[in-house]
């Protein structure tokens, strides 16, 4: 047995305190004069021998139960030796062999020549041996169990294949103690033949694996110097709502050489057709950005494309994919109540200049139909009272779905009624006047979050000031649990609130945006808070420009919902998820290579472009030992920690619980020790 | 001693209302002027004839009964848990009795004790006995051992007539023995009164650290944790004391247990009672 926490052993010296206490006491135990110790000597000696027995029984409960607590604190547990009598001889090593087929093993000849390292490690294997295969990456595979047919183990050295995954050397090394622990009373040995991709050790991982006595061997198949150059990172914006592309491609080059700087030609192709090209001068171990706008943009998805004509051994990241959705205008309806001019300014808003991306239609909300409301991309509620139920449910359906719905609460809305609807993000607690309610005439909406979507833009403008408007009239709000308040006035109160994370694609502004309740419209903020709230409605399920290989891809269900199919660069399709997507149900695709990917939902089609991990363009590679020195325990770890048979969790966290045991028989010698000390001092009290 | 004994008694006697003994002696004791209630054959008519004041005459009592005081002074009775001790209190009692005694024209004696008799004064009316028995009571100290049977029976052989016998003692020893030497005395026809002499701390036992206990009599010593014994102490004293009430009453015995806590007053209330009874 061993201790976790051996100091809190120490506690153990309190144990002497009563003992040293009570010979303390009876060394100078006071001299009392009496008459005649005759009575005194006339009672029963059972009777006080009872008592002792009993005192000596309550202290010696007393003393178990720190002695307990002391061990408790000190958390036991029970220690095997890794290999109780040492390797066996006579019965052949155990050898686990890992393999790195990530992304970076494509650089140069790495990858044939870890096949070349692996086969001669098979090849070496004695009478008696057996190995087993793990090839990783970015996790870790086991090729083959442990097995001493070499036939089965070059086979499956032959059949591997450089993937598109990152790197990371701590899944191998666990995988690989688990298979190490079966070889028993073996000889365990380890070999890694890596290219030693510093990117793939995380150096928080801390914690050691592999048993002090498995002796490894690090091959190392990489390149001290590479002179690899590749795109980092584009950024895109992904959707444009005009043909000619007014956002701008920036690629960002990378040149891991470290001794000269490099040329390199750099294209922009969409839909495999070169539109532009550039020549950016990278720097040593430096970057260079190359930006592109104003190309034109068909219709629907595009595939685009940042390709560097460099010679370099991993030609696989001098093509960097994106995808670009040309959008038509954004669809808005304002729905009000039919009151004349009720929206002439939120019209004028989104229609204010031609080129704005916008079709704005007006309608009374009493009127529109389910199918009206289900193909906008934006619903405006311009202060309505409430809507029928069909129209309601739609609503929510669709917002669900992916629309963008913004809801202005003035005179004529029915607060209760719109609270119910599900969704909604505030409880709308009462009308406020401000000049009879505050003392004041005007409140100001003073605070809004400026890191938010629709506030960005608003950051260092003063003209585009929201707390130039005065307020006069206002619905308090309170937002219901998880909703934001991304806007309030200067008393508190919230001015705009947005629907939770999880429940996204509501907006509720809480006055009148008719110019009576606030002269907001008239500002010059009025306009750009439209767009940007609009914009932000509508963009908030936008897919990205590009993924990286590895990240999980969120698939929303589309308005009437349907079958998640995706098809692969190589044109195969994949369902994603068993079953119909539902509308508004989100599931996660993990793409296996890097390309474009269709993905199909009901009617709706998007393209995805996928990237191998970037970071794997970089070579830079760490010292084998250093890595081995951070996964092995070391034999003084070994000793302190108390090293395993197995580091199954399970049987770790088993060997350990005795503290649990130890502290329930405390328990039971503190009920036992209350239960006696109380019966004593009853007696005590009867005499007094 | 005899001071002290005075103020007690007479303090005590004055604090009667009536005096039960008084006018039973043909000796004269003094006048008194006469107050309404007094007998009217009690005015002596000659001194109202010359002084043309009604005044009462007044006579002392006087009996021929003969009292004996055996005062235990044994080590156990040096004990005491305030500033008075056991022997103290006994002494005080004894000096009270005896003077009170003396005064009611008994012939009293002492007999002091321990082991073996240490003094012994016969009973007399004589000049000066009153002074011998104070001056004994004063200078007697408790010493070593307890021995009952040796100074009652010797007590029982040199009584030559019968009289009241007052017993202080703290009675530590077996009832048996105790009651086996004062039926002697009981048998010849003496009226026994016993003055069970205790120290709070022997009746309370209230003790709370461990501590050696250390015996007056004969200095052993023992670890005694009061926790633990108190309550069998307690029960074993009691079963002591209940052994000597019943076995002296069952003989007539008058037995009276004295707390050194408390005042002297109903020891000299039994006395009385006793003394009543005896007349």
């Amino acid at each position: 047995m061993n201790f976790l926490n051996p100091f809190f052993l120490i506690g153990a010296g309190v144990l002497a305190v009563p003992i040293l206490i009570h010979l303390v006491r009876r060394e100078r135990s006071e001299i009392i004069p009496f008459s005649s110790l005759m009575f005194l000597l006339k009672i029963p000696k059972r009777m006080i021998r009872q008592q002792m027995l009993k005192n000596l029984l309550l202290m010696a409960l007393r003393l178990l139960l720190i002695a307990l607590l002391v061990s408790v604190f000190a958390r036991p547990y029970l220690v095997q030796s890794a290999t109780p009598d040492g390797p066996k001889s006579g019965q052949g090593r155990g050898v686990v062999m890992l393999l790195d087929n990530s992304y970076s093993m494509r650089y140069g000849q790495n990858f044939d020549k870890m096949k070349s390292e692996a086969l001669s490690r098979i090849n070496a294997l004695g009478s008696g041996d057996r190995m087993a295969i793990v090839s990783f990456n970015d996790s870790a595979q086991v090729v083959v169990q442990p097995t001493p047919d070499k036939g089965k183990l070059r086979a499956a050295v032959d059949g591997l294949e450089p993937s598109f995954a990152g790197t990371r050397y701590f899944e191998a090394f666990s995988v690989a103690d688990r298979l190490l622990s079966q070889f028993g009373g073996q000889e365990q040995n380890l070999i890694l033949i890596s290219d030693f991709q510093r990117t793939g050790w995380n150096r928080s991982s801390r914690e050691s694996v592999i048993g002090h006595d498995v002796k490894a061997e690090m091959v190392s198949v990489g390149v001290a110097d590479s002179s690899n150059i590749g795109i980092d990172n584009v950024s895109v914006d992904a959707t444009s709502f005009v043909r000619t592309y007014s956002g701008r491609v920036v690629a960002r080059i990378h040149n891991y050489r470290r001794d000269k700087e490099v040329s390199v030609p750099v294209a922009l192709l969409i839909n495999d057709k070169e539109e532009a090209r550039k020549n950016v001068l990278v720097p040593a171990s430096g970057t260079a950005l190359a930006e592109f706008s104003g190309f034109d943009l068909p219709l629907g998805f595009v595939k685009g494309k940042i390709r560097i004509a460099a010679d370099d051994p991993l030609p696989q990241d001098n093509e960097f994919l994106f995808s670009i959705e040309r959008r038509e205008k954004l669809n808005v309806m304002i729905l009000d109540a039919g009151r004349s001019r009720q929206s002439f300014l939120l019209r004028t808003a989104y229609t204010a200049a031609p080129d704005l991306p916008f079709n704005v239609r007006v309608g009374n909300a009493s009127a529109v139909t389910v199918e009206e409301l289900g193909s906008q991309e934006i619903v405006i509620f311009n202060d309505v009272p409430r809507l029928s139920d069909a129209v309601r449910d739609r609503a929510v359906q669709a917002r669900k779905a992916g629309q963008g719905q913004f809801v202005i609460l003035g005179n004529t809305a029915d607060l209760r009624w719109w609270e119910t609807v599900d969704g909604f993000p505030a409880k709308p607690l009462r009308r406020v006047d401000v000049s009879k309610e505050r003392g004041k005439s005007i409140a100001y909406l003073t605070s809004y979050d400026r890191n938010h979507g629709i506030f960005k833009r608003f950051q260092g403008s003063s003209r585009l000031g929201l707390n130039t408007a005065q307020f006069f009239q206002y619905i308090e709000l309170e937002p219901k649990p998880g909703a934001f308040a991304l806007a309030k006035f200067d008393n508190g109160h919230p001015a705009l609130v947005e629907s939770p994370a999880n429940d996204r694609g509501m907006l509720v502004f809480a006055s009148a945006l008719d110019n009576t309740w606030n002269d907001l419209p008239l500002k010059p903020s009025f306009v750009p808070f439209m767009f940007e709230s609009a914009r932000y409605l509508a963009g908030y399920n936008a897919a990205k420009g590009w993924y990286t290989l590895g990240e999980g891809i969120p698939i929303i269900g589309a308005l009437e919902g349907g079958t998640a199919r995706v098809v692969d660069p190589s044109g195969n399709q994949d369902s994603v998820g068993e079953g119909e997507l539902k509308s508004g149900e989100q599931r996660y695709y993990s793409p296996s290579a890097p390309g474009f990917y269709e993905l199909r939902v009901g009617r709706d089609r998007r393209l995805l472009a996928v990237n191998p991990p970037s970071n794997e363009g970089n070579l830079e590679m760490m010292i084998p030992e250093d890595l081995l020195a951070g996964v092995q325990s070391t034999e003084a770890e070994a000793r302190q920690t108390g090293t395993f048979v197995t580091d199954d969790k399970l049987e770790y966290a088993r060997q350990q619980m005795g503290w649990w045991y130890l502290l329930l028989i405390a328990l039971i010698a503190g009920i036992v020790e209350l239960y006696i000390a109380n019966t004593r001092t009853q007696s005590v009290r009867r005499v007094g | 001693m005899e001071l002290l004994a005075r103020t007690v008694v007479e303090g005590f006697v004055t604090g009667l209302h009536q005096s039960p003994y008084l006018g039973f002696s043909v000796d004269f004791a003094e006048y008194r002027q006469y107050q309404p209630g007094d007998e009217i054959r009690r005015i002596d008519w000659n001194v109202y004839g010359r002084s043309d004041k009604l005044f009462v005459k007044l006579f002392e009592g006087e009996t021929n009964t003969r009292v004996t005081i055996i005062l235990d002074m044994s080590g156990s009775m040096g004990y005491g848990s305030g500033e008075v001790k056991k022997a103290d209190y006994a002494k005080m009692l004894a000096s009270c009795l005896t003077y009170f005694s003396y005064h009611q024209r008994d012939a009293v004696g002492l007999m002091i004790f321990d082991e073996a008799v240490r003094h012994n004064v016969p009973a007399s009316r004589r000049t000066g006995q009153l002074h011998t028995l104070l001056h004994h009571i004063e200078h007697a100290a408790p010493t070593k051992g307890t021995e009952f049977k040796k100074p009652l029976h010797f007590l029982a052989e040199t009584l030559s007539r019968r009289g009241i016998v007052i017993f202080i003692s703290d009675f530590y020893d077996e009832p048996a023995n105790i009651l086996a030497g004062l039926k002697i005395l009981k048998a010849k026809g003496n009226d026994i009164m016993t003055f069970h002499i205790m120290d709070d701390f022997e009746l309370t036992f209230p003790f709370e650290d461990m501590a050696q206990f250390e015996d007056l009599e004969t200095t052993d010593k023992l670890h005694v944790i009061p926790e633990y014994l108190r309550n069998q102490y307690l029960n074993v004293i009691g079963n002591h004391i209940d052994a000597l009430r019943k076995g002296m009453s069952a003989v007539q015995i008058d037995y009276t247990l004295m707390n050194t806590a408390k005042p002297l007053d109903a020891g000299l209330f039994s006395y009385l009672a006793a003394r009543a009874h005896t007349l």
